[in-house]
């Protein structure tokens, strides 16, 4: 079953009185438990495609199903309900609330989706302790080093138990080693049936992945499965 | 999210910001603590008023002949001292009567010569002025039956003799060409506006009129009325005793006129009410500036924070948390810069009623209003930037540098 099914996706800007055409087509779908990488030069489409797996934002035409829900069409709360339960995000420059604990901002995804206290407080420290941050659950962004950062966002991506676990750049702002890291958290939880989506324009990168579509001018140029070792 | 989650966030977001956010709410502070001061010593003069109006024992009444006004005839019949003598007589009410002779006349002591305002009255105008004597004695009503030319000066009648006042009692000087002996000074008073009574010398009422200034006609005549009648019940009184003494007929307007000089306080009571009216109004336009002021930070703020905002949004926060923040926030900031308001305003209002020695009442009402008002002010200027919070776009805001 397909978590992602998308059929000739478009997307128009108008900039002044010049319209920018970022997506001319775009189809594919994505199985269950997928680990896909998403890559293309800057300008090839390859964020507004994000935006729009990510349900930041709306296509101008074509369709878009998440688990079997036509999303395309939804727009602003619906949307974020969506985002709230349905993907995890994590973002290159982490985007931890500076003057909250690691446990407040893994517990921010829950006070959106109106989860009570008590249920907070448990499925964050337990999102906490997959990525093996439960013991500085209470430090600040600024007390932990890049990759516990990282890491408490991951925690913050997996609280909502999300379809989609989506991934910009992850390890952009980190050294190679904390970067492999988190690569390997990223496996850990692909293995235990996650589906991940990672936007890079590393190669490395995107050669731990299982799939890797390449966007350019607004289209998709291949789409490879690597051969089970 | 629940209405906590956004205090607390609200609450926290002040406090990465604390200096910024103090001085945001200066104008709000300044608002409500002159709304609580003005209220409260508003209140504490009124009641002072109040309670100097029913301590007084009595109330005075003043009597003047008419001043014929406009083109109605009235006959400018002056009011003599037979009108006063029929008042004493008059048993209805245990007023006490007062009539004066005014004028100005020189004074003359050995070399020196000045202008002076001259009273010839009874005994009792002393006490009915509440005048007290420093030294010697008022004219007494034997005095004054048997037109004795003696007088009372007021304090610095002496200085302005070159002389002291003191230093004059006993002594003989020259009223307007008559002889008359000093036997006693009063008290100083201090000048009540349009008189000073420590410029002026008094004289028995009939040594007035038959040596002095040769009339029997008045130029007022008080009446002290006991509380237990009301001031139009007096004037009732006095109009039906006048009325009868003037032989005025029926329909006929009156030929004299009474002023109740209580009214005055009226006139200064609502002096005050206007006065504190005005302040608050100010107050209010200072309240308006400091909301345009937290207007101006949010906007700052949600400027700043267009990546948390993004984020926020990334996460699942709806349009109504979004805007539920931002509006909470603001209203969190009026209402500190409030708490603190009311801070100042009653401790400036309690220092004024130390020194005017006024009873302080919490102005309960007023910090509660100008509270509430100021959360008013938060809600309504904290709309337009909370609303452009919400309305940014998550995928634009999120890569907002």
């Amino acid at each position: 079953m397909n978590v992602i099914q998308v059929k000739d996706l478009t997307k128009h800007y108008s900039l002044g009185t010049q319209t920018v055409e970022a997506l001319r087509g775009v189809s594919f779908g994505i199985e269950q438990g997928e680990f896909i990488a998403i890559m293309g030069p800057s300008g090839s489409g390859k964020s507004t495609l994000m935006n729009i797996i990510g349900c930041l934002d709306s296509p101008t035409d074509g369709t878009y199903h998440l688990n079997n829900q036509e999303v395309s069409t939804l727009e602003g709360d619906e949307l974020a309900g969506i985002r709230n339960k349905e993907i995890g995000f994590v973002f290159q420059n982490f985007h931890l609330l500076a003057r909250n604990s690691a446990l407040d901002n893994v517990m921010l995804p829950l006070k959106y989706a109106g989860v009570d206290k008590e249920g907070q407080l448990k499925r964050a420290k337990n999102a906490l302790s997959q990525v093996g941050l439960e013991s500085r659950m209470d430090h600040q962004p600024s007390e932990l080093s890049g990759g516990q950062q990282q890491r408490v966002a991951i925690a913050r991506a997996l609280v909502n138990n999300p379809s989609i676990l989506f991934a910009d750049e992850p390890t952009g702002n980190l050294d190679s080693q904390t970067g492999h890291d988190v690569m390997q958290l990223f496996h850990n939880l692909h293995q235990q049936g996650q589906t991940i989506i990672l936007i890079t324009h590393e190669n490395e990168v995107a050669a731990e992945a299982q799939r890797t579509i390449f966007i350019k001018d607004g289209l998709i140029e291949s789409d490879i499965r690597k051969e089970k070792l | 999210m629940v209405l906590q989650e956004s205090i607390s966030t609200a609450i926290d977001s002040i406090r990465a910001n604390l200096l910024r956010s103090l001085l945001t709410t200066i104008a709000i502070v300044i608002g409500t603590a002159s709304v609580i001061a003005m209220v409260g010593i508003g209140s504490s003069a009124q009641r002072a008023i109040d309670d100097s109006i029913t301590n007084l024992s009595a109330r005075t009444l003043s009597v003047y002949p008419s001043r014929g006004r406009g083109s109605q005839k009235i006959s400018a019949a002056p009011l003599s001292i037979s009108d006063a003598d029929a008042l004493i007589k008059d048993q209805e009410i245990n007023w006490r009567v007062s009539p004066e002779i005014r004028g100005s006349k020189s004074l003359k002591y050995k070399n020196e010569s000045i202008s002076i305002s001259v009273i010839g009255a009874r005994e009792s105008y002393l006490s009915i002025q509440g005048y007290e004597i420093d030294q010697g004695a008022f004219f007494t009503e034997r005095d004054d039956l048997a037109r004795k030319r003696v007088a009372i000066i007021g304090s610095s009648v002496g200085t302005e003799l070159k002389t002291s006042s003191k230093a004059l009692v006993g002594e003989e000087v020259d009223l307007g060409g008559v002889t008359f002996k000093i036997i006693g000074v009063a008290k100083s008073e201090g000048s009540s506006g349009w008189s000073n009574p420590d410029e002026q010398i008094y004289i028995p009422l009939l040594t007035a009129s038959d040596r002095v200034f040769g009339r029997d006609r008045v130029d007022s005549i008080r009446v002290e009325v006991p509380n237990t009648y009301t001031p139009e019940e007096a004037m009732i009184s006095i109009e039906r005793v006048l009325r009868r003494e003037h032989d005025i007929g029926p329909g006929e307007e009156n030929n004299f006129r009474i002023n109740d000089w209580s009214q005055f306080t009226d006139l200064q009571k609502q002096a005050t009410a206007i006065f504190s009216a005005l302040l608050i109004g100010i107050a209010g336009i200072s309240l308006m500036v400091g909301g345009i002021g937290v207007m101006n930070i949010m906007l700052v703020s949600v400027t700043e924070r267009t990546r948390e905002i993004g984020l926020r949004k990334a996460l699942g926060a709806t349009h109504q948390a979004i805007l539920l923040q931002f509006i909470i926030e603001a209203v969190t900031l009026c209402i500190i810069g409030g708490i603190i308001g009311v801070i100042f305003g009653s401790s400036l209002y309690f220092l004024v009623t130390v020194f005017q020695d006024w009873v302080f009442t919490i102005p309960f009402s007023a910090i509660l209003g100008s509270v509430i008002f100021s959360a008013c002010v938060g809600l309504f200027f904290g709309i337009w930037p909370a609303r452009k919070a919400a309305q940014l776009e998550p995928a634009v805001a999120l890569r907002y540098e």
